[in-house]
């Protein structure tokens, strides 16, 4: 018997999970990859403080602490559908049926895809593609790189392909269109850079924050933004530069390139040609939430937190009774939120599974605090407005909570 | 946009953007319909790549007005499962 | 491709067991517990499958079992998703192939 079902071994479903089994209920966790620690697993970058943060220790800690509390992790597991059952929810996997009076879907993020004409060539492989193979897998994505999309996680992951010395010959724009929109504006992907330059990791992205301050020197700034772009550690950042075409046969053997104005418009006669024998497209995150939508929950679309989210708590729980969230799927944050989320989640299921431990003493309540405190420190983040985005969701829920099922009438 | 012939948004189907945009203008349709006639996130992934580039089309092709529905309805299953699986048999 | 051995943060590589296994008839060697999509590129390939009806080449694109992409065929099992399947001794690997399409119009003749 499994009181909790835990959907994906990332940050914020393994904490959820050890918050939850220390209160003594009993859990099991799914997941696809062929290890656990979702998208902790590639995360390496430096803190403020000058100390690493190594994503795979982190997921290791997870897992032995998870292992101690007789947690089932099983990976290799993919959940194609969830249903109400009599007592909780039927999650359907590739191995059978689980059933469970609690699920917390941790799913976290896909990417967002930019279309380039010829991204259907192997050797073009999205950026987290590229961070996995690096950093989980140890196999190098290629010899020369172009990255198209500049935003946190593309700079994120540059980084670490730097580290693991491979070369990335330079970072472009997408063209600009319907779907790349914004991250082909130059002007607007330096506001959103800038914006989020004193969180910034590295010191790639505090290159510019004192020069650009305000409009009328950030306007500048964009139109006599260098051509050949700034270095980060050795490959130039070209924001005036946008992929019209990747080039190839059998596999990628370039990008073909052009010059375009602060506002993203093509300068006509500035075709480039650019060796490289694999392209990373980076458009950045948004909650992976199909599980959720497949259960019938509400959802909000709030752009903050990186589009279409389930309506969820404060507590991380969703209308639907026994039915939780946490994590990115909630909105595109740090892997510390995720985790803090996850402690949240797994308290709170404690409480309406009517655990002692968790019901009497403030330990909910302490975790909830800990998600806005940590959300105030992390070195990351994705969104400049994310604390706005987290107010809305917040008076959503407020604004339908008569007018939901109210969760923890079916503990059984 | 320069050469939208060659932009295909769906990679499983291989729909161009400009199939999207002539299907589109041609039937003026919803963008469910879209993706039904031009079989848009339709293929092997179940739109797992494409959806969110298919919304953002279909959204500037005709602008809808309430974002917190999603646009596309999500349908078991979400990962492809064989038929024994889904029937019940797992070996 | 290369692989990552020495790594300034996370360090040397574990030396782990090697297996071997097949890619379309040829032989290949991996590292034991790795994935399919790993070894593949390990050993410089990345076109996995041809589109079934365009022929067009195909390799890994999301890595973490989102995008379908990888699919080969692993000891006669079809799309099996090769980011997600660890490769083990003695597997066969097949990639896909192009469907006839005897039905479809040709361009020029509607």
């Amino acid at each position: 018997m499994t009181d909790l079902i835990v959907i994906g071994s990332g940050p914020a479903g393994l904490a959820g999970a050890i918050a939850a089994a220390g209160t003594g209920l009993r859990v099991t966790v799914v997941d696809e990859f062929i290890r656990p620690g979702g998208r902790l697993l590639g995360q390496l970058h430096q803190e403020p403080s000058g100390e690493w943060w190594n994503g795979i220790k982190e997921a290791e800690k997870l897992q032995h602490e998870a292992h101690a509390l007789g947690i089932n992790i099983r990976c290799g597991v993919s959940v194609y559908n969830i249903e109400t059952a009599e007592a909780g929810w039927k999650v359907y996997t590739n191995e059978g049926v689980l059933e469970a009076p609690f699920v917390l879907i941790a799913t976290g993020a896909a990417e967002y895809p930019i279309p380039v004409p010829g991204w259907t060539l192997p050797g073009v492989m999205s950026i987290g593609a590229a961070q996995v193979m690096t950093n989980v897998h140890r196999v190098q994505a290629g010899r020369k790189g172009i990255i198209i999309g500049a935003n946190i996680l593309a700079f994120a992951i540059l980084n670490e392909l730097q580290l693991a010395g491979i070369k990335v010959d330079r970072v472009v724009l997408p063209e600009k269109n319907a779907v790349s929109r914004q991250a082909g504006e130059p002007e607007a992907v330096i506001r959103s850079l800038l914006n989020a330059a004193h969180l910034a990791p590295s010191a790639l992205l505090r290159f510019g924050s004192r020069l650009m301050k305000n409009e009328t020197i950030r306007n500048i700034g964009t139109r006599f933004y260098p051509k050949n772009g700034l270095k980060i550690n050795g490959t130039p950042l070209q924001l005036r530069k946008a992929a019209v075409e990747i080039i190839g046969t059998e596999q990628v053997e370039g990008v073909r390139t052009v010059d375009i104005d602060a506002y993203g418009h093509v300068i006509p006669g500035t075709d480039r040609l650019y060796e490289a024998d694999f392209v990373c497209i980076a458009g950045g995150l948004y909650p992976l939430a199909e599980l959720a939508a497949v259960a019938g929950c509400p959802f909000e679309y709030i752009p903050e937190l990186g589009g279409h989210v389930p309506r969820h708590s404060e507590t991380m729980a969703t209308p639907l009774p026994g039915l939780f969230v946490a994590g990115n799927i909630t909105g595109i944050e740090s892997g510390k939120v995720a985790m803090a989320q996850g402690t949240a989640a797994g308290l709170s299921i404690a409480k309406q599974a009517g655990k002692q431990a968790a019901a009497s003493g403030r330990q909910l309540e302490q975790a909830i605090e800990h998600v806005r405190t940590i959300r105030q420190q992390v070195a990351i983040q994705f969104h400049p407005d994310i604390e706005l985005g987290r107010s809305q969701m917040n008076e959503q829920w407020k604004a339908h909570e008569g007018t939901s099922v109210q969760p923890g009438e079916k503990i059984g | 946009m320069i050469e939208n012939k060659q932009l295909i948004i769906c990679r499983c189907e291989e729909v161009t953007y400009e199939q999207l945009q002539s299907t589109a203008r041609q039937h003026t349709c919803s963008a469910r319909e879209l993706k039904l006639r031009t079989r848009a996130g339709m293929g092997f992934c179940g739109g797992r790549t494409c959806r969110i580039a298919l919304d953002a089309i279909m959204d500037s092709f005709i602008p809808d007005e309430n974002k917190a529905v999603i646009p596309l309805k999500y349908q078991p299953p979400i990962r492809p499962v064989s038929f024994g699986t889904v029937g019940g048999r797992h070996d | 491709m290369t692989r990552i051995i020495d790594h300034a943060i996370l360090g040397k590589l574990d030396s782990l067991k090697k297996v071997s296994f097949q890619f379309n008839g040829k032989s290949y060697e991996a590292y034991e517990h790795e994935t399919v999509a790993a070894a593949l590129l390990a050993n410089g390939i990345r076109q996995l499958r041809v589109h079934e009806e365009s022929g067009t080449p195909r390799g890994i694109y999301c890595n973490i079992g989102h995008c379908m992409e990888c699919r080969v065929t692993v000891n006669h099992q079809p799309n099996v998703r090769a980011c997600l399947t660890k490769v083990e001794e003695g597997m066969t690997i097949e990639s896909g192939r192009r469907h006839p399409t005897p039905l479809k119009k040709t361009e020029g003749l509607q």
